[in-house]
């Protein structure tokens, strides 16, 4: 389908919408009342069929706006649904988490923050904010932003029990595992409550919170060109691609396009922490089914990348290296001989960790055929990044919206139909070897000149920026009112959409495999801390201690059954 | 100097608590515990819970929902012990200052239970791992 074909096809649902806008070529908007936006939507997502992206709420002053983000990937173009709500004292709009249960975390979030109504919601209970958030306030509407923190302090004497609302919700009747919300090896906090029969998980709830900063909120208080070094620590991981889809967002907005040198200077920041953040991955991966050996190996390749992208940008992570405009440091010319050396000896070192890997009959057994996530489920949790292309979906922004020079540079995209465990790992491990392919042509081609134009204002308007992440799609979205700061900044990580596809693809499996499971998306946060088996009455079964050894126990198990491998050591 | 002082100096056995960070502290963290900066030979060793923890290491801002969950974990922690604010956020909330969700910085949550806690602070965005292993070293040489 082409884009007259798809205006054609918007066309048809004309009657419902009060207006069609185009403001960039790739760029369509939909307004609409907040009546009309259940149809629009489900037409959009069914019957076109686009991708959703991401829902925005927004504080309007005398409205509030809830903007639907879709994208065609074919066309790299995003399709933004408007709908307009007009009744400020009780604003309420038609949930679409119904026929697309991806929509259903952002929903709540929206409901959260700036306390919008969603009638039909399956689960609206709070998501984002803290328990002890008091109700009816809600920090993203204007009026109430600034002294939010000071005006309700935190209550200080409270014990967390087991009264917090997300463990209300699961039925204690069954046997409950309480995943989280600390982990003494990875990083962030989060909650997960399983619930199980035997050996088999048959639901899954999650709390998060915990790590919710309020970065929309600081946002809008900085200016344009400090934006990028809050959201360079979004996430540390992927501190790389947060800045490139804000700032491509910006110059959007300010028609502004970068010196060539700059886009090849973005293009080898990214892939170098694509390679980073897919190592650690798969070190945490080897962690998780009891080969620490591999924790090891993955880690220390991953190093002389670290080193590299000090020497370029000054920091190991967090470089913030893009500003709007172009990038703030330049590649020296005598760094450029030493990335190609370095990548020379990552590539084979990835080689020979690739073949050891995917060759061992013991990992075959652990990860082929666990996790599954279809197709289908895929598409309706609308997941992005490796965890969309191990399930057969082949979306990659570097290749559909391509932006800075990914179009000028020869690579691949790397799909696996399977949507296991072992597929998300294959499509890690091959996407490092492409990301070093297409590192050493950037450096090859790398042009000379400038790496920054001066930007001197941004225009009133809005836009929209995404990057491919390690992860996945980065979405973000800016508005401006053309003074020097941001008036409405949403962002969109991957692991927003990554995350709630567990309820696809962990139902049904057993508790040695979840916790691979639950790595297997990447996602940004520590699953398995206290990890704690609690029987009908409560009491505690089992720690993480325990859960670990389950599943190394497993791998053991294998390990005797398939006997000895038949490659031997000398062979690499 | 108590024996209990003392044996807190050898061989310190860590908890690592994230209360609202980037990852970035908390990768390095795990860094630690690799091939190329091994602390391990120094016997300082990550563990799995907070009650067979010498010291804490928490980075991040200190979230309201985080808040009362590293009370609680701090109240875990056999005393005496040291807490170690890692990176700018631990210590001082850096770049998130005056969000609506932050409660922090770590200092604050921790000595509103225990005014007479021992905390040490590595400041670092995220530190290197260098500094987290000078800064550990430093803390108990000074204990």
């Amino acid at each position: 389908m082409n884009q007259q074909e798809l205006k054609d096809k918007l066309a048809e649902i004309k009657d419902k919408l009060t207006d069609i806008q185009q403001p960039l070529d790739d760029r369509i908007s939909l307004l609409c009342e907040a009546e009309n936006a259940y149809a629009v939507n489900k037409f959009l997502f069914e019957e076109v069929p686009l991708r959703f992206v991401i829902a925005t709420g927004i504080d309007a002053e005398h409205c509030f706006e809830i903007l639907y983000h879709f994208a065609y990937d074919q066309l790299g173009c995003f399709v933004t649904v408007k709908a307009f709500i007009r009744d400020r004292e009780n604003p309420a709009i038609e949930s679409i988490a119904p026929f697309l249960p991806g929509a259903e975390w952002i929903e709540r979030e929206i409901h959260d923050l700036l306390g919008i109504d969603f009638k039909n919601h399956p689960d609206m209970r709070r998501l984002i904010l803290a328990d002890d958030w008091p109700e009816g306030v809600y920090p993203l509407r204007k009026k109430m932003a600034g002294e939010i923190a000071k005006q309700w302090p935190c209550e200080t004497s409270v014990r967390p029990t087991t009264e917090s609302p997300a463990r209300r919700t699961v039925k204690l009747s069954k046997p409950v595992l309480a995943v989280g919300p600390f982990h003494p090896l990875q990083e962030e906090m989060e909650f997960f409550q399983l619930s199980i029969d035997g050996e088999i998980v048959t639901d899954i709830d999650m709390r998060i919170s915990y790590n919710h900063r309020g970065i929309e909120g600081i946002s809008e208080t900085l200016q344009f060109d400090q934006v990028p070094f809050l959201v360079s620590r979004v996430c540390g991981i992927c501190s790389a691609s947060h800045p490139l889809a804000y700032v491509q967002a910006v110059e959007d907005i300010a028609g502004v396009t970068p010196p060539e040198r700059a886009l090849y200077v973005r293009v080898i920041i990214n892939e170098l922490e694509r390679i980073h953040s897919h190592m650690l991955w798969v070190g945490l991966a080897g962690h998780f089914i009891g080969y620490d050996t591999v924790f090891m190996w993955a880690w220390k390749y991953r190093e002389p990348v670290l080193d590299l992208l000090e020497e370029i940008t000054g920091n190991r992570n967090n470089y913030g290296n893009v500003k709007v405009g172009g990038c703030r440091e330049d590649i020296p010319d005598e760094t450029v001989p030493k990335i190609l050396q370095e990548i020379d000896k990552l590539e084979k070192k990835t080689e020979m960790l690739t073949k050891a890997v995917l060759d061992d009959p013991i990992i075959h057994a652990r990860l082929k055929g666990i996790g599954v996530l279809t197709k289908e489920d895929a598409i309706k949790y609308a997941v992005t990044g490796p965890t969309a292309r191990g399930s057969g979906i082949a979306i990659d922004v570097r290749r559909d919206d391509p932006y800075a020079v990914y179009a000028d540079l020869d690579w691949k995209v790397i799909t696996q139909p399977e949507g296991d465990v072992f597929a998300k790992a294959v499509v890690r491990l091959l996407e490092v070897l492409e990301a070093v392919k297409i590192i050493r042509q950037a450096v090859k081609k790398l042009p000379k000149g400038p790496v920054a134009v001066e930007v001197k204002e941004i225009p009133p308007g809005e836009g929209c920026g995404h990057a491919e992440a390690p992860r996945g799609e980065t979405f973000h979205y800016v508005r401006s009112d053309g003074g020097n700061r941001p008036v409405r900044h949403k962002i969109r990580a991957p692991s927003f959409v990554n995350v709630p596809s567990f309820r696809a693809s962990c139902i049904g499996e057993h508790i040695s495999d979840v916790t691979i499971t639950l790595a297997a998306v990447d996602p940004c946060y520590s699953c398995t801390e206290r990890l704690a088996i609690v029987d009908g009455r409560g009491s505690i079964l089992h720690g993480y201690e325990e859960l670990h050894r389950l599943s190394c126990e497993k791998t053991a198990r294998l390990k005797k059954e398939i006997g000895p491998p038949e490659w031997k050591l000398e062979d690499f | 100097m108590n024996w209990k002082m003392w044996s807190l100096k050898k061989s310190p056995w860590v908890f690592h608590v994230n209360t609202g960070a980037c990852n970035n502290c908390d990768i390095e963290i795990v860094n630690l515990l690799t091939p190329k900066f091994d602390v391990e030979r120094f016997g300082i060793k990550l563990v799995g819970s907070p009650r067979h923890a010498d010291a804490l290491l928490v980075t991040g801002v200190g979230t309201r929902q985080a808040v009362i969950r590293l009370r609680e974990v701090y109240r875990q922690t056999p005393k005496p012990c040291v807490v170690f604010c890692m990176g700018a956020c631990a210590c001082g909330t850096g770049i998130f200052e005056g969000g609506y969700h932050v409660a922090g910085p770590v200092d604050k949550i921790i000595r509103e239970v225990d005014p007479n806690a021992i905390i040490a602070y590595v400041p670092g965005c995220p530190p290197k791992p260098e500094a987290m292993i000078s800064g550990v070293v430093k803390a108990l040489s000074a204990i």
